[in-house]
């Protein structure tokens, strides 16, 4: 996949995922759930993915010693 | 808690981040890049604290822990996507440090000066940022000494904890510029994180067996704190008028944005995000256990900000836990305050003092830079000594009044056409919008001001530019650079 491409799927793919994040939590869904696995579950899963993302995205990163 | 035993406790804090700072200090050269930017040859380990110790304040373990307490698990969702907002320097970090290299800037500030062909475009985007930021840095110092002050039962004044958390800003920094910063900040990084996994673990033994305790007990006496609205105080519109600027932080707060320009290479600004990420998760994961804890241990609280040091008060934690916590947010405050203190002082020798003296050299720069961290330094313990509301509202403002910048610099990677016009009128008219909304307490449409802010420097900067015209040349050059050399390092 050229640079682009992977910019437009990250930018998409992100912008879905914060969208979620506000606002999954507000819909009956998880609203009218008062538990550990509700809104507190969401937000860590949340956050896991997006640091595992994140991850990837930086492991292609590349110095100038490095090519 | 007994004063002396305080003092003494701050007193070795002081000494050891001292030998630190000291240590640090004695191996920066000559120039401005040295002291402000430590010669851009930061370890990813220590940019990766010092990132940390910057971001996080006192207001993780009072602001945010008072939050879950009056609003439940709704703090939890305004943090990590304020975390998630690192995401922007998976975009803008590399372009940040490229750029900063090629072209020397020392500056967020001085970037979109140079970038938009505006020295006022410069000037104007840093006194910005010292509006805000000094407020903002006066809260940390007030958290201080009302935290002192609060768990030493008055034997501690007030104005004594303000001064002691100023010296030490002023002190450290004055050592060594950033390297010193850097160092202490990791060391302090180091003592936040620790000291408050340890005591959240300890509470939660101590006071419900487990974790698993503490979350069974929430479920059955405050369900509704598991579940946004919740109990009511993070509505929808609260919600994203909160978390909207915060996630925007990476790259609105120059104490931050300056970061990206100091680790040496990718590799090590890699390690820079990825060791920030995993010390935020742990480090809101345990402000929000303990605000969860102070809800089901001390539930009549009637200020939400005092259930930190209500829940140190509490006989289930020995007095030398609550002594280590205290040192902790301590250090959270400290740590803010002094890279902010350092971030403005850059920002006025390059972007005001060079700018508007016609003969000026890099010594003199510089000299002018250190003048600047006593001199902020005072004033922000002038305004903590105030305690006026303008500042409380500015504090607050800040995250909705540097928002206004983001357009901007989102303009200067990706969109050719912004003009030095487009980003004065949104920088200036954004920010007052933020500061107005935000003193007078104007919600149009039931939304915060940094909804409204962020919705005018949109609107102004896009709007201006297509009336004004644009510095093409530069912009051709800034970022056909940028485009070459990304591709070459797999950057998206």
């Amino acid at each position: 996949m050229s640079l682009e491409r992977q910019r437009i799927f990250w930018g998409l793919l992100f912008f879905v995922m914060i969208l979620a994040a506000f606002i999954i939590p507000f819909t009956p869904l998880l609203n009218d759930l008062p538990k550990a696995y509700g809104a507190f579950l969401f937000w860590n899963l949340f956050a896991v993915i997006v640091i595992f993302c994140l991850g990837i995205i930086t492991a292609r990163w590349r110095d100038d010693d490095e090519r | 808690m007994n004063a002396s035993t305080i003092y003494l406790a701050l007193f070795l804090y002081f000494v050891v981040g001292s030998i630190v700072a000291r240590r640090a200090g004695s191996k920066i050269g000559g120039g401005v890049n040295e002291f402000f930017l430590a010669g851009r040859s930061l370890s990813g380990i220590v940019s990766a604290l010092t990132y940390s110790a910057t971001t996080y304040s006192a207001f993780m373990l009072v602001g945010l822990a008072g939050f879950t307490y009056i609003g439940g698990v709704g703090a939890l969702g305004f943090e990590l996507i304020y975390l998630s907002g690192l995401i922007l320097v998976a975009f803008f970090g590399p372009r940040f440090w490229l750029v900063g290299k090629k072209y020397n800037y020392l500056t967020p500030t001085e970037m979109l000066g140079d970038r938009y062909q505006s020295k006022a475009v410069a000037a104007v985007s840093a006194v910005a940022a010292v509006i805000f930021l000094i407020p903002y840095s006066a809260v940390q110092l007030i958290g201080i000494g009302a935290l002192l002050e609060g768990i030493s039962g008055g034997a501690i004044p007030y104005l004594a904890g303000v001064g002691i958390a100023a010296f030490v800003a002023v002190y450290w920094t004055w050592t060594g510029g950033l390297k010193a910063v850097a160092w202490t900040d990791s060391l302090q990084a180091a003592v936040m994180l620790t000291v408050a996994v340890l005591s959240v673990i300890f509470i939660a033994y101590r006071g419900f067996g487990g974790f698993g305790g503490m979350f069974a007990q929430l479920e059955t006496q405050y369900p509704a704190w598991l579940s946004v609205p919740g109990p009511g105080f993070f509505s929808i519109n609260t919600f994203v008028g909160l978390t909207l600027p915060w996630f925007f932080f990476s790259l609105s707060n120059p104490q931050v944005s300056q970061r990206l320009f100091v680790p040496r290479s990718l590799g090590q600004m890699r390690i820079m995000v990825m060791g920030f990420l995993v010390f935020g998760f742990i480090y809101t994961l345990v402000s929000i256990l303990w605000g969860f804890s102070a809800r089901l241990l001390i539930p009549d609280l009637a200020v939400a900000d005092s259930a930190t040091p209500a829940l140190l008060g509490l006989s289930i934690v020995p007095a030398s836990l609550a002594l280590l916590v205290m040192l902790g947010i301590s250090a959270a405050a400290v740590s803010t305050v002094n890279s902010i203190i350092l971030t403005l002082s850059s920002m006025i020798c390059r972007d005001v003092f060079k700018n508007v003296s016609a003969g000026s050299t890099e010594d003199k720069e510089l000299l002018v830079g250190k003048i600047f961290v006593p001199l902020f330094t005072a004033v922000i313990v002038a305004f903590a000594t105030l305690r006026l509301d303008l500042i409380a509202a500015l504090s607050v403002a800040s995250s909705a009044g540097l928002l206004v910048m983001v357009p901007a610099l989102i303009g200067s990677f990706f969109w050719k056409r912004g003009t030095a016009a487009a980003v004065l009128s949104s920088v200036i008219v954004g920010g007052l919008v933020a500061t107005i909304f935000q003193y007078s307490g104007l919600r149009p449409l039931g939304y915060w001001p940094g909804v409204w802010s962020g919705l005018v420097a949109v609107v102004l900067f896009i709007g201006v530019s297509y009336f004004t015209k644009a510095p093409v040349e530069k912009a051709d050059e800034f970022l056909g650079y940028l485009r070459d050399e990304l591709g070459r390092r797999k950057v998206i």
